[in-house]
């Protein structure tokens, strides 16, 4: 016990000296360099399933989660010879078209079950009012009856869920990030949808009607961190969901994000998200930001988008 | 407890109760199943979803045009899959659901929930990630 004690001690020692040595690169205009392209890509869901009670697992029970997802993603492929049985979900296409991640997320040598660290039990403090929205508009989807009812993803507008975020969420693919400096700005480009946040340094946030997708960021680095904070979202992307997350947020809810760079391969990216209009206090969550292999590729989702149109087509049909 | 709580984690995690790009609970009926043999005609690796044109023929001689619905070709980029992999005139098996709009103009689509080559090679496998997305449209889909 003493001993597994003490071996414990010594690698959470060597991590942080680790830590401490590695000081980030600056960029010639002295701003530490976060640039490159970043992925949030895991298998941790924003909320903590209600009966796994800790946030953080032993490496065992987290390579056995990993281990089990990655067999019911090869069952799910795994379909029975034949044609399909009417009735059932008409499902979607195979597992290969999707990139969710592997792994559940490590953040400061900690494997998570979850993204959201406070509330410590994981879930989103919903109020009665976010929640009754929340579920308001879930019902409203029941109809295709005007495409401007349907979601932001399905009309091309920005990514599903809130992969764009801020917070920025994984999603079921294409969870890729790009920043890029340059003197007074910081652009995160993000995937999905092809949005590009521009974070304003030093600067104040607009005034007036102007409500940009993915809102108004200004930002500022403390130290070696950048702190972001955004409001004066667009109406609009108040009701984010996707395949792990379905969050509602008001417009004028306040996000505050820190991205610390590590080392040369990750970022540890922090969030709290404060709008006490949907929620019964501030709720913080965390997630690695980790080197992404290859690039960014485009994704021009309104080039190719027959499903919108099959969607609409679909309803009248029905009619 | 332990185990039930990995299948919460599970069912979080699969596909299985919420909201993909797009609603293909909204787009194609559960009640018509569609097992088809065709030879690729086109492939168009377009976001947000790519979709493989195939020509069928029908017990009557004719051939049906049909369209099938997959993922972001950004994902298979990643994979390494590009438009030379899937060759113009390979015949293939698609098993699927056809769309709730039933007018096949310009051809008939379906989604591809397992495409195969003849021969009963796999098409797009490998299991990179997670099932066959559902959608959020319906409520009674939600997990929590």
């Amino acid at each position: 016990m003493i001993r597994a004690a003490a071996l414990l001690l010594v690698l959470l020692l060597a991590r942080v000296t680790s830590a401490e040595e590695w000081s980030p690169p600056r960029l010639a205009f002295g701003d530490p360099d976060l640039q490159g392209t970043w992925t949030n890509a895991t298998i941790t869901p924003l909320e903590r399933p209600d009966e796994i009670e800790a946030l953080v697992v032993p490496p065992e029970e987290g390579h056995r989660i990993e281990k089990l997802v990655a067999d019911l993603y090869a069952a799910v492929d795994d379909v029975p010879a034949g044609k399909l049985e009417a009735g059932e979900d008409v499902g979607g296409y195979n597992t290969f078209w999707m990139d969710p991640g592997k792994r559940l997320a490590v953040v400061r040598g900690e494997i998570r079950t979850s993204i959201i660290t406070d509330p410590p039990d994981g879930e989103l403090p919903y109020s009665l009012r976010g929640r009754a929205q929340l579920v308001k508009r879930f019902w409203r989807l029941r109809k295709a009856d005007d495409p401007e009812t349907r979601l932001l993803g399905e009309r091309c507008l920005v990514g599903f869920g809130s992969s764009g975020g801020p917070p920025m969420l994984p999603v079921l693919y294409n969870n890729n990030y790009q920043i890029v400096q340059s003197p007074g700005f910081v652009t995160i480009l993000v995937e999905m949808n092809h949005n590009a946040r521009i974070i304003r340094l030093g600067a104040q946030h607009r005034q007036g009607p102007i409500r940009p997708w993915l809102g108004d960021s200004v930002g500022r680095f403390e130290g070696q961190t950048l702190v972001v904070e955004t409001t004066h979202f667009h109406p609009a992307q108040s009701f984010r969901v996707s395949l792990t997350h379905a969050v509602y947020m008001s417009t004028d809810a306040k996000v505050v994000e820190r991205f610390t760079r590590l080392s040369a391969k990750e970022i540890l990216y922090e969030f709290s998200v404060e709008d006490l209009e949907n929620y019964r206090q501030i709720w913080k969550g965390e997630m690695p930001l980790l080197a992404a292999e290859g690039r960014i590729f485009e994704y021009a989702c309104h080039e190719g988008n027959y499903s919108l149109t099959n969607i609409l087509a679909g309803e009248r049909a029905k009619d | 407890m332990l185990g039930s709580a990995l299948l919460i984690l599970l069912g979080l995690l699969l596909p299985v109760r919420m909201e993909s790009h797009h609603s293909f609970a909204a787009e194609f009926d559960a009640d018509a199943p569609v097992l088809l043999t065709g030879k690729v005609t086109k492939v168009e690796w377009i976001n947000p979803h790519a979709w493989i044109h195939l020509a069928v023929q029908q017990p009557d001689g004719s051939v049906a045009d049909w369209m099938v619905e997959g993922g972001t070709p950004n994902t298979l980029l990643r994979a390494g899959i590009d438009k030379n992999t899937l060759a113009i005139g390979s015949e293939i098996v698609v098993r699927g659901y056809q769309s709730k709009d039933k007018a096949c103009a310009p051809a008939c689509k379906a989604n591809g929930r397992d495409v195969t080559f003849a021969d009963g090679r796999k098409l797009f496998m490998g299991s990179s990630g997670t099932g066959a997305p559902r959608d959020g449209a319906d409520p009674r889909e939600r997990a929590k």
